[in-house]
């Protein structure tokens, strides 16, 4: 397998940026960190002939307790117990990406736009073409439940379900100018494997702002894989929350990993505000979120699996994180 | 034979550091992709994303006219069968008339760089008859419409069937006081080693051809060159640089090293093929998917009366090393223990995919995981304590076992003795809460299989030569093939030893077919033993004609004499003695530069009932391991918190490296058990990766204590004996028998992944079988 070329861009500002991508429109792709994008490029997997590199755009960079740039490097934030103090479900989830020669260079950006994951998919162009390819790259249907319509692959960031839980938003700049949108709206609930997301073409992720209003819940990320390395997650259970006592004050739950998209369970959570969560009740909630999460078999674990484990991660989620430490 | 030591060692024993240790860690090490030559072409495969299928034609004349491609060649150019075993040559270089699996070797070009060569196997155009696949063996053990090979038997799609009874087994079962049968299923795993199969050849106008080749078995790869190209072997020079690992997926031929040598041919020019991991999984060759299903009758006072064994094992695509596989898989059953009844039938199937091949403990590892929970079954069965069981049971050394394998030492019972003691076995054995647990797995392996595969056991299947000239360093040639397993150090050690100097000294070369004699390579665990045995006769030439000099310079006579630190002197004496140097320059006087040659035979062994030599060895290793794991009940996942490991290798020569050993298996062999697959949905492999090929991640590892008590074997170089693959078969019982241990569920299904523990407790706790208070 060999990378075909590329001509490389390496803008410096974020209107530079946004004017390239415009001019590219359809033929180019950002590049982050590159630890998915490249070998997806190796494996011939929707190449472009451009690659527009984030790299040297000064605002994309570093972040703060209130502001992570896109291209923060997951490996900075892991390195900050201040952040991880204030933030603790999201100091897990990046502490639980891949492993630290990839979190070296993975970014902020780069995790919470990471290309979903499927068996079918992520494979060389050779096994793809033995097979017929597939929805999501040069073909027209899905192998993992027959049809033409829906792509079933799965939202794979860790990131994801642990920013939505505490209610982060995020910057985008395109042609329209800026916009400020919901984390949990960036990931298109209409859409599927392929068409995941909400950005316009040409959008650019700038930063993901984390709102004080968060600041102080208890958090935690849990993550299901089959090695405590490596792996991408077979499931990623994000929980944030207040408590006073055993009364729930605040309480949110989102679960990445598990199908085309990280999912927040409001409606399920929002019912429990200013109630007490007992043991009986953690478990109704629990399984009530593990009745919705609908796996498919595109993993390496099979899906009733997973299925099952979306409600002893919850509930072992709560209680982790509202034993745990307020930021 | 050489037996104990005459003196104390001074090196062998201790740890001691690889001798090319610093140049890896510094990245210096020279390995077959960072050897360059002049004018090199790109080699690449194109391969069948069929798994069955007649080729009606291929058409390469577009490839052919692409700018910058050299050659395309196609199976028809060299039909010659090939394959490790002379009996079963039943592999092509390129696919020939048919392909038989998805990644199968159809067309191969040689161009000026990567991407014209793969847009060149772009424009091949083939056509086929597609034919029913067949990726399960059992479908293949009844006649099929369209046998994968024509030499399958009687229309089957069975390559190897072995049928042995030893004893009257049914007798032995009518008499039992109690019996068992256990069923185990378990999937292809592969070897995942680090330097992907890489091989560099060029062929020169001196009519000479020189293939660099990442091989555990230069000779053989030699050979196989030779009688595929039609070149004479003393025209081919194989070289074999560093090797970044092997565990029996180097241990073959394979295909593409003799098309990269074959486009060399054809272009006249330097061509490389390495190989990407992809191409490494649909190469595999490694362990076969296996059925097996184990009876095991017992007497009233506990003692084994007969094993009653099947297994069907899925060989993939081609033979390989499958008919040694297919014995292996009864005949390795029965050590540690003393079975005086044995029946065994095995099959080995062809299936429409990757082949199966050697892998780290092969052919011992998966009947061993049935036999051992067979027996922690008849211990809980019997209310005899497992440890109990199998000391009751234990091979005596210097005997006969009803196949006739000859078994000489033997420190099984003190390996049982240490592991039990050590683990705190009597506090932990069924005393755990729920979820945590202790079982007991053992071992028991071939150190050195006793026949060479392509020659009698008269000619030597270790030879080594030793060269000294004035200054003093010691060139050691050799074709055994160190893939990192530490064999030149081990031999630069014996070398050093025997001579008294020190290791600086002692420089191992190079594996190169124009001087390297011929040692068969490194697999089935008979480096140590057999090369071993072949350095000391060596060495000791040596240190003859050297101590001839010091009893010239000395006057005295040399039986006087013995080698000190650097120095020859009389018996108890060093002060009266000369330096080495000395000695050697006394003795070269006559001859110049000094030389000296060892060599190993492997002794007559086994019977002479079909197929009585397959399994034997001159010497076995025994083990017994204890494993401790935590088990959350709720999501199954588990942690191996611990193994002790008791292992008998004879003695100890290179501590580091045993140890090393035992921690590398023990990593492998939980691999297996914990999550290593390959994944296939009908013939198609669904993880060529190492993302999806779940190798565990070192936070997977468990602390290991090492519990080496091995007595000095007679025959083995110092009394040692192997440790390459041994060390990995009692892993996995182990940890299978101490999830029963924690939560009262038998797991027969590898690898016991999390969704299969919860599938266990479920289906206990429907069955209402209560476990340690859960």
């Amino acid at each position: 397998m060999h990378l075909d070329p590329f001509e490389l861009h390496r803008p410096t500002t974020v209107d530079e940026t946004v004017r390239l991508a415009g001019a590219l429109a359809g033929r180019f792709d950002f590049l982050a960190g590159g630890t998915d994008l490249l070998p997806n490029y190796k494996m011939h997997l929707n190449l472009k002939p451009h690659l527009v590199a984030l790299e040297d755009v000064d605002e994309l960079r570093g972040f703060s307790a209130d502001r992570l740039g896109a291209m923060a490097r997951l490996a900075d934030l892991e390195r900050d117990p201040a952040f991880a103090a204030t933030w603790p479900s999201v100091a897990d989830a990046v502490g639980e990406v891949a492993t630290p020669l990839v979190r070296a260079s993975g970014t902020v950006g780069g995790n919470l736009l990471l290309e979903t994951r499927c068996f079918f998919f992520n494979q060389s162009y050779f096994w793809r073409a033995s097979l017929g390819f597939c929805l999501k790259a040069d073909g027209d249907r899905c192998h993992v439940v027959p049809q033409k319509e829906v792509c079933y692959a799965t939202h794979s960031g860790d990131l994801a379900p642990a920013l939505m839980v505490v209610d982060a938003e995020v910057e985008v700049a395109g042609p329209a100018g800026r916009r400020r949108l919901p984390l949990a709206d960036l990931y298109d609930a209409k859409g599927d494997g392929v068409r995941r997301l909400t950005l316009a073409p040409g959008e650019l992720l700038v930063a993901v702002h984390l709102p004080r209003a968060a600041r102080g819940r208890r958090g935690r990320y849990k993550k299901l894989r089959v090695r405590p390395a490596y792996d991408f997650p077979e499931l990623g259970v994000a929980v944030a929350g207040r408590w006073t006592g055993d009364r729930v004050e605040e309480l949110r739950i989102a679960v990445g990993g598990a199908e085309p998209r990280p999912r927040r369970f409001d409606t399920l959570t929002d019912a429990l505000v200013g109630r007490t969560l007992d043991d009986a009740r953690l478990r109704e909630l629990a399984e009530a979120i593990g009745k919705s999460v609908r796996p498919v078999h595109n993993t390496f674990l099979l899906p009733d699996y997973r299925r099952r484990m979306v409600a002893v991660y919850v509930r072992r989620a709560v209680a982790e994180a509202r034993e745990g430490t307020a930021g | 034979m050489a037996s104990g030591p005459s003196r104390p060692l001074r090196l062998l024993g201790t740890k001691i550091p690889y001798v090319e240790g610093p140049l890896k860690v510094t990245g210096r090490a020279e390995y077959t992709d960072d050897i360059h030559r002049p004018g090199e072409l790109v080699g690449r495969l194109l391969r069948s994303p069929w798994p069955h299928a007649r080729l009606r034609s291929i058409d390469v004349a577009a490839a052919r006219a692409t700018p910058g491609v050299f050659a395309v060649l196609t199976g028809e150019k060299y039909p010659t069968p090939f394959g490790v075993l002379p009996i079963t040559h039943d592999e092509t270089a390129l696919a020939v008339g048919k392909v038989r699996y998805i990644g199968d070797i159809v067309a191969a070009v040689a161009a000026r760089d990567e991407r014209t060569a793969e847009e060149a196997l772009a424009k091949i155009r083939i056509d086929v008859e597609p034919l029913a696949d067949y990726p399960d063996p059992q479908t293949g053990l009844s006649k099929v419409a369209e046998p994968i090979h024509a030499r399958g038997l009687n229309g089957t799609n069975v390559q190897k069937e072995v049928v042995q009874h030893f004893g009257d087994v049914d007798a032995a079962f009518a008499r039992a006081a109690r019996t068992v049968r256990v069923r185990g299923s378990f999937v292809g795993v592969t070897h995942a080693f680090t330097e992907p199969l890489v091989t560099l050849a060029e062929a020169t106008p001196d009519g000479r051809l020189t293939v660099w080749s990442a091989t555990q078995v230069p000779h053989y790869l030699h050979r196989s060159l030779s009688e595929v190209l039609g070149i004479p072997m003393h025209r081919i020079r194989v070289i074999k640089p560093e090797v970044g690992g092997g565990f029996g997926g180097k241990s073959d031929p394979l295909p593409h090293e003799i098309v990269c040598a074959a486009l060399a041919v054809e272009t006249g020019r330097p061509v490389r093929m390495l190989l990407d991991r992809e191409d490494v999984f649909f190469t595999n060759h490694g362990r076969h998917p296996t059925q097996n299903d184990v009876r095991i009758a017992l007497d009233a006072d506990g003692r084994i009366l007969a094993y009653d064994i099947e297994a069907v094992i899925d060989g993939g695509a081609w033979s390989s090393f499958g008919t040694v596989t297919t014995y292996y898989n009864g005949v390795l059953a029965m050590g540690p223990y003393t079975v005086p009844n044995f029946r065994y039938r095995g099959r080995r199937v062809y299936t429409t995919k990757p082949p199966s091949g050697a892998m780290r403990a092969h052919g011992g590892t998966n009947i061993r995981y049935s036999v051992e929970v067979a027996l922690d079954r008849l211990a809980e069965e019997t209310g005899v304590d497992p440890f109990d069981l199998r000391a009751r049971n234990a091979l005596p050394p210097h005997s006969l076992t009803v196949n006739q394998f000859r078994i000489t030492s033997t420190s099984f019972l003190k390996c049982l003795a240490v592991a039990r003691e050590r683990s705190g076995w009597d506090s932990k054995f069924r005393r755990l809460p729920f979820g945590r647990g202790v079982g007991l797995g053992c071992g028991f392996y071939i150190s050195g299989s006793n026949s060479p595969i392509h020659f009698t056991p008269k000619m030597p299947q270790s030879t080594v030569h030793l060269k000294v000239d004035m200054d003093g360093g010691i060139a050691v040639h050799s074709m055994q093939a160190d893939i990192g397993q530490g064999s030149n150090t081990l031999l630069a050690a014996i070398v050093a030893e025997v001579l008294g100097v020190d290791l600086e000294r002692v420089h191992v070369q190079r594996v190169d077919s124009d001087v390297s004699p011929i040692d068969i390579g490194s697999y089935s665990s008979r480096v140590t033993f057999m090369m071993g045995n072949a350095a000391r006769e060596a060495a000791e030439e040596l240190r003859g004609k050297i101590v001839a000099g010091a009893a010239a310079l000395l006057g005295v006579p040399a039986e006087g004499l013995e080698v000190g630190h650097e120095r020859i002197h009389p018996v108890g004496r060093p002060d009266a003695g000369v330096p080495f140097l000395d000695a050697l320059h006394r003795a070269m006087e006559s001859t110049g530069a000094l030389q000296a040659t060892g060599a190993y035979r492997s002794p007559t062994l086994g019977g002479t009932f079909k197929g009585a030599r397959a399994g034997t060895a001159p010497a076995y290793t025994f083990s017994a391991y204890v494993a401790e794991v935590d088990v959350d009940v709720e999501t199954g996942e588990y942690r191996v918190e611990k193994i002790w490991a008791a292992f008998d290798c004879g003695r100890v020569l290179n501590r580091l490296a045993v140890e090393g050993q035992v921690e590398g298996s023990i990593h492998m062999g939980l691999g297996q058990l914990m999550g290593e697959s390959m994944n296939y949905r009908a013939s198609r492999l669904f993880n060529p990766s190492l993302l999806e090929y779940k190798v565990p991640a070192p936070q997977q590892m468990p602390e290991v204590e090492i519990l080496l008590v091995g007595d000095d074997d007679p025959e083995g170089p110092f009394g040692a004996k192997e440790a390459g693959e041994g060390p990995l078969i009692a892993t996995l019982p182990a940890v299978g028998n101490a999830l029963y241990d924690a939560v009262g569920c038998r797991f027969l299904e590898l690898p016991i992944t999390p969704d299969r523990v919860l599938k266990g407790l479920d289906l206990r706790a429907k069955e209402g079988r209560r476990w340690k208070g859960a």
